[in-house]
């Protein structure tokens, strides 16, 4: 600490109880920070990928689903909505991936932020060959609990054979990742 | 403050709120894509501010950034106490949807209309304005229910620009 050499007016010199609080106040400031940093550093701790396989909702014809009876599968839930159009693009792309790895264990879910009846439509016209679950703007909140701060969609999250989350990808997922993800999970 | 100065703020807001963006995204960077650092957030992409244009209409905007859409039919705008009739929305770009056929979309800014149903001069009004957009890159963003309120003016003068989340720039 600085020594005050010149005669200064004690009522105006800062009294060392000041200059304790304020150091006290500095680190705190300083420790919120870097345990604020260090948090968001951290992997999100849903990473074991509970969230999902706890998950029950309803399918497009109303019957209640547990994500849980996928859990041991490599599992690709994918969160859209009819009124995305990016999500219906991929689509396809999901069903013929689902139709080609089926016999390796792979299991695409969907959670639509949608209402039955649209989704319902939508599978219809693109003879969708997984279960799309009914998430509404619920399964949003979901989303971003498993990373997806921007709360867009679509959103895919990928689960190994153990449970743990192995991807998570904001916006369209191309087939040479999606590949090369599946490969890997499959020969695990 | 002069209205130039406001624009210079306003410009400066969004450098800061871009930077802030990509800085919070980078933290992110662990197991999410690119893309995600790259967006902005909805209230950022498709800004939203309103003002009285006179004792009985309100003019809300959003400044849409570049590479981002709204669409014009989920747009949806109503006010209380004093409530609001039919806004008028200027036609869009059209956009052809495979699942919901011709769609009209905005980009770069919108501006509606906004009749309340009675003079409001020198009352609060609460404006909830509910909009849906996308991003060019392929992401779309859920509707976006957003809310401000202004205080219509005594005066034939338009009031200022208010945005959610703020009193007004001169309070």
């Amino acid at each position: 600490m600085v020594q005050v050499t010149a005669p200064v007016d004690p009522a105006h010199r800062p009294s060392r109880r000041t200059w304790v609080i304020g150091g006290v106040a500095a680190a705190a400031a300083l420790a919120v920070g870097a345990g604020t940093a260090w948090y968001r550093l951290q992997p999100r701790a849903t990473a074991d990928g509970s969230a999902i396989l706890g998950l029950v909702l309803p399918d497009a014809d109303g019957k209640q689903q547990a994500v849980g009876q996928w859990r041991g599968k490599v599992l690709v839930v994918n969160f859209w909505a009819t009124w995305c159009a990016p999500c219906r693009e991929e689509m396809p792309r999901f069903v013929a991936a689902q139709a080609r790895d089926a016999a390796k264990g792979v299991q695409f879910v969907g959670i639509a932020v949608d209402d039955a009846a649209k989704v319902r439509s939508f599978s219809d016209e693109l003879g969708l060959n997984y279960p799309s679950l009914i998430g509404g703007y619920g399964a949003i909140e979901l989303s971003r609990t498993l990373g997806n701060d921007l709360a867009a969609l679509p959103f895919t999250v990928i689960l190994g054979r153990d449970g743990k989350v192995a991807l998570t990808h904001l916006g369209p997922l191309s087939d040479d990742k999606l590949d090369s993800v599946l490969g890997r999970l499959t020969r695990a | 403050m002069t209205l130039r100065s406001i624009d210079r703020v306003v410009v400066h807001v969004r450098v800061l709120a871009v930077a802030v963006a990509l800085g919070g995204g980078s933290l992110h960077a662990q197991g999410m894509s690119g893309l995600a650092q790259s967006l902005l957030p909805a209230d950022q992409a498709f800004r939203l501010s309103a003002r009285a244009l006179d004792a009985s209409t309100l003019e809300a905007r959003y400044d849409i950034a570049d590479g981002y859409y709204l669409y014009r039919d989920k747009l949806a705008f109503r006010t209380d106490p004093v409530t609001a009739g039919a806004p008028s929305l200027p036609a869009g770009a059209r956009k052809h949807d495979a699942f919901f056929g011709d769609v009209d979309t905005y980009r770069g800014e919108v501006v509606v209309r906004i009749p309340l149903e009675k003079r409001a001069a020198g009352e609060k009004v609460t404006l909830h304005a509910d909009s849906q957009g996308c991003a060019d890159v392929g992401v779309c963003y859920p509707p976006n229910p957003q809310q401000l309120t202004l205080t219509v003016p005594q005066t034939r003068y338009p009031g200022p620009y208010v945005e959610p989340g703020h009193k007004g720039w001169f309070k």
